[in-house]
């Protein structure tokens, strides 16, 4: 935490409401981004964004120093988008929202037709479809970890702290992740790719 | 799979990380080396965090995204303030306490020492300590001659009336609150009932019951025999009490000057000399403060329920 942002987080404190836009501008892509793999919707992870925000502008004074100001709100947001899901599960009926493609995928397969080199491109496109894929079709629990671990680049100590869990369950959850992935993109291994 | 590549397998995950010790990665290497199926687990798990790396497309949003996220946001901190009304409330309240406190000070500066007696801030401490010093060197005199309990509910007790070493008095109204006497009927109908302490063996009974002024002044004495005994039990709630009397016929000048009663707990001395109530309480006073481990318990037991020509003091052994 360098000087600027603990002064930040300082007048945040004090109800320095003002505070609050520089944080949000050094964080807001974290946050959007974690926002959108957890919910894969950028709607649902709008409602998380401004949750996670707010809850930061009113819980500031709950921040202890012994942990990051970064560690603090990776807890809140994770925290934010795993009830949002939960939620959402729980008033749509899961079998709608399994069978539909999520939006995130579908954007991702949209800025893959829109790749300049039609056919070099394509493959490559493909295959993010399909990495993006998998990873959306893991439990939420394993996505979370994978998400922290393989795209925050998070460790074990930082996501088990985050996930309020052990490491073991953290590196549990990974190795079990893992597999998964490597059994859904066990077709894409190919030597042009890899 | 053999029991070795269930060993590996938990560890390849942080193998690929790089995050197992040097003996663990160790160990894995040689062991894959030998192992085509861990060799191949090892490999696929790369693979797919090499894929992961590159391919994943993670999300990114536009910047007129973010713009219109912070006003959506600032917009709804401001409306979903959640104690705007509380906070001009909260701040008002301080304002007022702030100016009354203000106020509070300026009037009482107006009364204070310092405008009518010149008192400089660097010997105020002296001041202060002389002021200390004073004050408990005359209290115990001002205590002694102006004391606290002016009697208000005092009894004059006839001294021909009651034998001083064998009575008890006991406030008759106020009996029922009291350790002595507590079990004891007071009331009318007492006079069909003998009030019996039971001490163990013996039984003790009260006898020769006199009513002064609201007081029962009492004896005990053996059930076996109409000899007045030399020790009278009390009960207290908690604790069995003695009190050592005189024998029938002794005198003052025969008592030592510490009869103290030995028991397995208690002891009671005797505070002689005693003429008056408040001069008994000041003894009273003086014993407690003069022995330690003094049982506080006991000393509850009020002045007036011992007669004022002997008191005794209780002393927890």
């Amino acid at each position: 935490m360098d000087r600027t942002e603990a002064l930040l987080i300082a007048d945040l404190c004090e109800g320095d409401e003002t505070a609050l836009a520089p944080l949000i501008e050094r964080y807001k892509r974290m946050v959007y981004r974690l926002a959108v793999q957890i919910t894969k919707n950028s709607a649902d992870a709008d409602d998380v964004m401004q949750e996670t925000f707010i809850k930061v502008y009113r819980s500031i004074h709950t921040f202890r120093k012994d942990a990051t100001f970064e560690t603090w709100l990776y807890r809140i947001a994770v925290n934010e988008a795993l009830n949002f899901v939960k939620r959402r599960d729980r008033r749509k009926e899961s079998t709608l929202e399994t069978a539909a493609e999520s939006e995130y995928e579908s954007t991702v397969r949209h800025s893959a037709q829109v790749a300049n080199d039609p056919h070099a491109q394509a493959e490559k496109s493909e295959l993010r479809q399909h990495v993006t894929a998998a990873v959306n079709s893991l439990p939420l629990k394993h996505r979370t970890v994978v998400i922290l671990h393989e795209f925050e680049g998070l460790t074990h100590a930082e996501i088990a702290s985050i996930l309020n869990c052990s490491e073991g369950t953290v590196r549990s959850r990974l190795h079990y992740a893992r597999k998964k992935l490597r059994t859904l993109l066990k077709p894409y291994m190919d030597a042009r790719t890899v | 799979m053999r029991s070795k590549c269930h060993k590996i397998e938990r560890l390849v995950s942080d193998y690929i990380d790089g995050t197992l010790s040097e003996r663990q990665a160790a160990d894995v290497t040689s062991h894959i080396h030998s192992c085509g199926f861990c060799k191949r687990e090892v490999a696929d798990l790369k693979k797919t965090k090499h894929l992961l790396k590159n391919f994943y497309t993670e999300p990114e949003a536009s910047d007129t995204y973010y713009a219109q996220f912070a006003t959506q946001l600032q917009q709804r901190i401001e409306e979903s303030a959640p104690t705007a009304t509380y906070q001009r409330i909260a701040a008002a309240v301080t304002r007022f306490g702030w100016q009354l406190r203000t106020q509070v000070y300026r009037y009482t500066d107006c009364f204070r020492l310092s405008r009518f007696i010149s008192i400089r801030q660097q010997v105020l401490p002296y001041y202060v300590l002389a002021l200390t010093m004073l004050m408990l060197i005359a209290t115990p005199f001002l205590l002694t001659h102006f004391p606290l309990d002016n009697g208000s509910d005092s009894v004059r007790f006839p001294s021909t009336a009651i034998h001083p070493g064998v009575t008890l008095g006991v406030k008759q109204e106020n009996a029922a609150s009291h350790g002595i006497g507590t079990r004891r009927n007071l009331n009318s109908e007492r006079k069909t009932e003998i009030p019996s302490v039971d001490s163990g063996s013996d039984i003790w009974k009260f006898t020769n019951d006199r009513v002064v002024d609201g007081y029962i002044f009492t004896t005990l004495h053996k059930e076996s025999s109409d000899r007045v005994p030399n020790v009278a039990l009390d009960i207290d709630s908690e604790l069995l009490t003695y009190a050592e009397f005189p024998a029938q016929d002794a005198t003052w000048a025969q008592l030592t000057g510490r009869d103290v009663l030995t028991d397995r707990r208690y002891a009671l001395l005797l505070l002689r000399g005693i003429n008056t109530r408040q001069h008994a309480h000041q003894e009273y006073e003086r014993k407690r403060s003069e022995f330690r481990g003094f049982s506080h318990n006991l000393l509850d037991v009020p002045i007036e329920m011992m007669s004022v020509e002997v008191g005794y003091d209780l002393i927890e052994l």
